[in-house]
């Protein structure tokens, strides 16, 4: 079914909505929360919010990109849950993720400025158009989607240990980028 | 691990669509087919005319921010509310405008489940479906339901024209809006003269935004090159350097460009039929059609959804999946139009998949019949098979073909200045994007003012919000967004302006240039025409 079809759906408050949206995106929503939280029961309540939190959008909502939308949805609610499941020493996935990260957080300079969100976003978007298609695929896949290094490394036809390494590379380029802008997080 | 790393990563969150679309594009597997068993169209026969040749069933053959103004550019834009027009130009007309945004549709109506349930069973529901439905909706609210509210406003504009001269003016009166051809139901608006709703015409101009590159979309750096994407209008001043130098009303106001007596050869492809077998070895068989395309060759396509193209030999490739009985397309017919030298070796094989990196080909195929025809008449034949499956109210129907048309011959394959997101052909995307993309339509009326003499004119339309999507942790988040234009595009004379805020209790302003002041009760401001933009951006005041 189309994406418009399915807007409509929820526009009309058809139930169908629902069950559409999974058919469709489903799956793609499930790997993300799973891939951020490590758990598929985790991950199926985290999907069966994301219905919710559409339904209760739309309208007035009318996305561009539903798979764009359903995904910012679930990453927000998995990142949430994340967050609750840590406040109760719960573990989860995020945390190798975060970890990683912290690769990238600029040392701290004498000149510096802390920015705002959006500010970041457009030092973030600037770094991430600079790079090599395959290198800007390989980052978004791992930090954005939580895809596992073996996956990315099948997909772009390397070895683990080489992707590794090209994420290693690419988080202290991020970390040189935001530093050479003075910026602290 | 840091705040900051998880700051970091909250961010990147956030990075825009454009940028985000290939990685989630790629991620989405396709859907494995359930191969059901299915035996009567093995023996369909296979037809092989013209230049082509056709090679059947054969397993081993080879084939198959911040905006202008001070206002925000929301990552949704409604467009502004325009002012009234009109096609004569004339001194002799004065007019004074009073427009009311009236924010009655925010408040709250309670929606119990006991509601939505009977709605769902008058749609056609059956007992049991109605059921599953109420349990779901208990589950999701516990309460018995949920308060629906809406940002839509209602918009009331005014008009009193007078004519200071000393004969009749008859004029041909314009109210432009914002809309797609999707959202006109809801967005038209009624047009009156003197409270009498007379007979309006509606007229409509070309797609108002642009494309770009896979990377656009960001708001501080230039857009990368390329067409791959859709780059709708974000602010007004996009609208204004749309409208300013009036080509765009010509256009909508200009006779329309036809396709008839263009003559195309039209490949019709029916009752594909392939393995009777489930296997895992052939999750999904593909129907490829493999051709030589001349030079200037231009060949649309329906119901193909798999492409590969070689530009410098002329190898080209399409496939589709076969479907299966309770898919959307079983039963349907697949078509080639070919404007232009005909194509040449045509062949016709199965594979086990979708995917062009397959070498593992099965016995399948299809009927393919060839003959001479006209485009537009060949696109009608398959913009109505299109509206089986995607319906608009009718009388919606010839508007939309129009519009698939136009986006054909501005942007699509016919077009000299052809947008990389149409080069497949395929003209499900053309005639699915043609009713989705913005543009901007006109309400016509013919008036009679006789001299010295006043006549009131009104509008009255719901706006939508322009917004920040709810899934994005921007500042704008929660925030809408309505705007108007005091004189682009009109060439009426204006005396005054006045904007009236119905705010019905509701909102809490957070950015204007209008000077309301609900504090004071300051709800009616005199605008300034030489301002050009006025804009309003609130938030649900808290209860």
């Amino acid at each position: 079914m189309e994406d418009s079809a399915i807007v409509g759906l929820y526009w009309e408050r058809d139930q169908r909505a629902v069950s559409e949206s999974d058919r469709k995106y489903g799956e793609l929503c499930r790997g993300l929360s799973r891939n951020l939280l490590g758990s598929r029961e985790d991950a199926e309540e985290c999907v069966n919010d994301t219905w919710l939190r559409a339904w209760n959008t739309m309208p007035p909502q009318r996305p561009g990109s539903l798979r764009a939308y359903f995904c910012r949805i679930v990453r927000n609610l998995s990142i949430d849950r994340w967050r609750a499941a840590r406040a109760q020493k719960r573990g989860a996935g995020l945390e190798v993720l975060l970890g990683e990260l912290e690769d990238c957080v600029p040392a701290r300079l004498n000149v510096e400025k802390e920015l705002e969100d959006r500010q970041l976003l457009e030092l973030l978007e600037g770094w991430l158009r600079e790079l090599p298609e395959e290198d800007r695929d390989a980052f978004l896949r791992r930090y954005w989607y939580g895809s596992r290094v073996d996956q990315l490394a099948r997909r772009q036809g390397c070895t683990p240990g080489q992707m590794s390494q090209r994420l290693y590379r690419l988080r202290n380029s991020l970390r040189q980028w935001l530093e050479r802008e003075g910026v602290r997080l | 691990m840091s705040r900051e790393s998880e700051r970091l990563f909250d961010t990147l969150g956030e990075i825009g669509e454009g940028m985000l679309a290939p990685v989630l594009e790629q991620r989405q597997t396709s859907q494995p087919l359930k191969w059901k068993r299915w035996a009567a169209l093995a023996a369909v026969l296979v037809l092989g005319v013209g230049l082509w040749r056709f090679l059947p069933r054969m397993g081993g053959s080879s084939s198959g921010g911040s905006g202008s103004s001070g206002s925000s550019v929301f990552m949704s834009y409604a467009g502004p509310v325009f002012p009234l027009a009109a096609v004569e130009e004339t001194k002799q007309v004065t007019a004074r405008r009073e427009i009311t945004l009236d924010f009655s549709p925010w408040e709250p109506v309670w929606i119990s489940n006991e509601q939505q349930v009977e709605a769902y069973t008058e749609r056609g529901a059956s007992a049991e479906e109605a059921e599953d439905y109420r349990k779901q909706l208990e589950e999701w609210f516990p309460d018995g339901g949920y308060e629906s509210t809406s940002t839509d406003i209602l918009v009331r504009d005014d008009y009193l024209l007078t004519n200071t001269g000393s004969a009749d003016q008859t004029l041909t009166l314009l109210y432009p809006f914002a809309s797609n051809l999707e959202g006109l139901e809801q967005l038209r608006p009624q047009l009156t003269v003197e409270g009498e709703e007379g007979e309006t015409a509606l007229r409509w101009g070309g797609y108002s935004g642009g494309f770009q590159g896979p990377l656009g979309g960001d708001l501080t750096t230039e857009t990368e090159k390329g067409s791959v994407n859709l780059r709708q209008l974000d602010s007004w001043s996009q609208y204004q350097a749309l409208l300013t130098d009036g080509s765009y009303l010509s256009q909508a106001l200009g006779e329309r460009e036809t396709l008839e007596g263009i003559p195309v050869t039209v490949y019709r492809f029916t009752d594909p039929w392939g393995p009777e077998e489930e296997t895992e070895e052939i999750p999904n068989p593909t129907i490829r059609v493999t051709y030589r395309q001349p030079e200037k060759t231009v060949v649309l396509s329906h119901g193909f959804h798999g492409m590969s193209r070689n530009e410098e030999t002329g190898e080209m490739g399409q496939s589709f999946s076969i479907p299966q009985p309770q898919e959307p397309r079983y039963g349907k017919d697949f078509y080639f139009i070919v404007i232009g030298e005909d194509l040449e070796e045509m062949e016709i094989t199965g594979y086990n998949t979708g995917g062009w990196d397959t070498t593992q080909q099965v016995e399948a195929g299809v009927t393919v019949e060839r003959y001479q025809g006209d485009l537009d008449d060949s696109l009608r034949q398959i913009f109505q098979e299109y509206l089986e499956e995607y319906a608009l109210p009718s009388a919606a129907e010839e508007m939309w073909y129009q519009q698939f048309v136009e986006l054909l011959l501005s942007s699509g394959p016919l077009s000299g200045q052809s947008a990389e997101r149409y080069a497949s052909g395929w003209l499900e995307d053309l005639m699915s994007e043609a009713k989705a993309v913005s543009r901007v339509f006109y309400l016509e009326a013919q008036v009679t003012i006789p001299a010295g003499e006043t006549l009131q004119v009104t509008a009255e339309m719901t706006k939508n919000a322009s917004y920040d999507y709810a899934c994005a942790k921007t500042e704008n988040r929660g925030i809408y967004g309505y705007d108007l234009v005091t004189t682009l595009g009109s060439p009426l004379a204006w005396e005054s302006q006045r904007a009236v805020l119905e705010d019905r209790g509701q909102i809490e302003i957070v950015r204007q240039n209008f000077g309301f002041d609900l504090t004071e009760g300051h709800k009616m401001v005199e605008l300034d025409p030489e301002e050009g933009h006025y804009y309003l951006e609130v938030r649900r005041k808290e209860k």
